[in-house]
């Protein structure tokens, strides 16, 4: 059945925390793997669903889920290196909340029903709160109270914005079941003004998990804090089911006929979080809080994308897709040079090369890669994006586009090339393990291998998912 | 019938004024408990929910207990332990509190019945208080610096949302299943919130958000 997908990894997790930790270790491994081939079984429809009024099985949906498990598994794999080589005071939690985190991000990316949507999402921040407290500095003390306090708070107005769209079928008093597949279909009917309400605050609520400026205050803190793998999950896959949130709202007010609404919000908002991520990337003192600024950037880009509709749409989706594996690929990247040099301070590090060489080059392809340069998907996708934005007549927006583009590059660079090569005086304390520089060149030839070759399953299930929207592959 | 209802929503309008105007955390706890006992039972009240089945009956009464009991009870716990118990510097003062609170309602009012929305018919005082609640709840977080006060803030949006969620729309689409989870993600986050509060009052030997100032750029 469909529900396996969320309730096994949200069963183990529970046990979990209850384990030692050597077994824990062990259960995150299986539990990712049992994951991936359920997931996989769902691609091929293997899984029948027996709660159809809460989940289903959607395109765009499964593509998320997708790119979740298969993150997962590159994360755990890391992870078990990774918390062996640090202290953490309470294990268990750690793997327990790991597996709950992968859990309620499948449950989003399966719900259908909008509040059960709004349930998942909700507990996605709670389950990995004490992802970010793990390390219990005063500083990951107060990037978890922000993080809890900001995102409940944000995604409480989504809740309003959920009963919002209720309260439109109320109005037309038409009697469908409360599931995104069934208002889509009535869409035309409901009522406008509250489906509009609705929208806007479930923009600024899923916004807020998201990363989307000027909602993003807690993104950069609890990035930087969490411990790496941590990270890279909640960048990686967390921020994709945020936008799934946005992404169902989007098209259920494109099918009611207020594409021009909510597109014009998307992109007012992708733009906004694009020019305050490439502000703050400057000069950055620390490496993982810059990541996360760039993650801020590429949610920026995804958003940007959606609201343009067209070929952008289409270019969005592949971001998305290219900024998972490239951005957790990254911050487990970053975790290792974590490892080695003790520090999150650029100042701190230098010749990268010389002394962690394996790590050096999957940070500096991935830098490549985050940038958009070929031969990774980042640059197709913003190719997408920015032909999207000329097509549909925002000549401004492209512009802009490019600029916060290049402001982020330069930033990044900056930092990247400083970290890599300048003669700073540094102390290597830590050695490269296998396990731990495996997982991020494995992410990161995934992208390449997508670039090159995009499997027909997963092409088809793109372009399903965007027709509904207007997006098109052929301008 | 519709006394009742309004008397009850007249308390709950009660409790949004009285907790901008009270500097003890502890009877601010208090009259959160009053409030969700108060939001729990005015779904109850209203007419086209008074056709419940058993399973609608188990649910309120659950319902009551989580946010007249449980919340309440476990925010007391927090308070127990905190070193202290009154709020002396706050941001906006009681006074301007108390007014801001009034104006808040005002507004609420006035955007009630100014939009024209199209709302289900006698249900414009409903509205009113949802979002007078929700503005409250805001303002509240945005205007003390305990962390307790944020998360008592935030309880109070989330009334207010609830408000909206059962009140206002008919009962055939939300599933008690479903707000059920609702109410089970805010307890877990006011648990994992009163956790997280344990740990800045074992750090800092207080619970004031101006300690957390280490993180900017």
């Amino acid at each position: 059945m469909l529900e396996l997908i969320f309730i096994l990894p949200i069963l183990t997790g529970l046990a979990a925390l209850f384990v030692p930790a050597n077994l824990g270790r062990g259960m995150l491994l299986i539990a990712a793997l049992f994951h991936l081939q359920l997931t996989i079984m769902a691609w091929f429809g293997q899984l029948p669903v027996y709660t159809s009024d809460f989940f289903s099985a959607e395109p765009v949906g499964l593509l998320v889920l997708l790119l979740t498990s298969f993150i997962f598994l590159c994360i755990s794999l890391y992870a078990i290196c990774y918390v062996r080589e640090t202290e953490m005071e309470n294990e268990p939690v750690f793997h327990g909340c790991m597996l709950l985190f992968l859990g309620t991000m499948s449950m989003v990316s399966l719900a259908d029903h909008p509040i059960v949507l709004w349930i998942a999402i909700e507990a996605t921040t709670l389950v990995s709160a004490p992802l970010i407290f793990v390390h219990r500095s005063r500083e990951a003390l107060e990037a978890t109270w922000k993080y809890i306090i900001i995102c409940s708070v944000g995604i409480a107005l989504a809740l309003l914005g959920c009963f919002f769209i209720t309260l439109s079928i109320d109005i037309a008093e038409i009697d469908v079941p409360l599931t995104f597949t069934s208002l889509n279909r009535v869409a035309a009917q409901l009522d406008p003004v509250w489906l509009k309400a609705g929208f806007i605050f479930i923009a600024i609520g899923f916004g807020t998990k998201m990363g989307l400026a000027p909602m993003h205050t807690w993104l950069p803190d609890a990035h930087s804090q969490a411990p790496s793998p941590a990270s890279a999950l909640l960048s990686g896959a967390l921020l994709n089911c945020a936008f799934l949130g946005i992404y169902k709202a989007h098209t259920l007010m494109y099918l009611a006929g207020l594409g021009e609404f909510s597109s014009n919000l998307l992109i007012g908002f992708g733009l906004t979080s694009m020019l305050v991520a490439g502000i703050f990337m400057v000069k950055q003192p620390d490496y993982k809080r810059m990541l996360a600024y760039s993650s801020i950037e590429n949610m920026g880009i995804i958003a940007f994308g959606v609201g343009l509709g067209g070929v952008a749409v289409y270019g969005a989706i592949l971001h998305m897709i290219h900024h998972s594996l490239i951005k957790s690929s990254l911050f487990l990247s970053a975790g290792n040079i974590l490892l080695g040099f003790k520090t999150k301070f650029v100042e701190h590090i230098g010749n990268l090369a010389k002394f962690l060489p394996k790590t050096f080059v999957s940070f500096f392809a991935g830098f490549v890669g985050i940038s958009g340069l070929p031969p990774f998907g980042l640059f197709i996708s913003e190719l997408f994006i920015l032909i999207g934005a000329i097509q549909t007549g925002h000549p401004f927006c492209a512009a802009l586009f490019i600029f916060c583009l290049l402001l982020v590059v330069a930033g990044a660079a900056q930092i990247v090339t400083d970290m890599s090569f300048s003669e700073n005086i540094a102390e290597i304390q830590g050695v490269e393990k296998y396990l731990r520089v495996f997982p991020p060149y494995a992410l990161l030839l995934t992208s390449i291998l997508l670039t090159v070759w995009l499997p027909d399953g997963i092409y088809t299930t793109i372009l399903n998912t965007i027709k509904i929207i207007g997006g098109t592959i052929h301008g | 019938m519709s006394n009742i209802v309004n008397i009850t929503m007249v308390i709950i309008l009660l409790s949004v004024l009285l907790s901008l105007a009270s500097n003890r955390l502890i009877a601010l706890v208090k009259i959160m408990a009053l409030q969700g006992i108060m939001v729990s039972l005015l779904p109850l009240l209203l007419e086209h929910h008074s056709r419940m089945g058993s399973g609608g009956l188990i649910f309120f009464q659950v319902m009551i207990l989580i946010k007249g009991a449980l919340i309440p009870g476990l925010l007391y716990v927090a308070l127990k332990r905190v070193v202290t118990k009154r709020e002396i510097e706050p941001i906006i003062g009681y006074h301007a509190s108390l007014f801001a609170g009034l104006i808040i309602i005002l507004l609420s009012i006035f955007i009630t019945e100014r939009l024209h929305l199209s709302l289900p018919k006698g249900h414009d005082l409903l509205l009113t208080t949802a979002i007078t609640t929700i503005s409250a709840g805001f303002f509240l977080m945005m205007s003390r610096k305990k962390a307790i006060t944020q998360v008592i803030g935030y309880l109070m949006l989330e009334n207010g949302i609830y408000l909206v969620g059962t009140a206002l729309t008919k009962h055939a689409h939300t599933l008690y299943v479903v707000e059920f989870g609702v109410l089970l993600d805010v307890l877990v986050g006011v648990m994992i919130m009163g956790i997280i509060l344990h740990n800045i009052n074992h750090t800092f030997d207080d619970i004031d958000t101006d300690h957390l100032n280490l993180l900017k750029d």
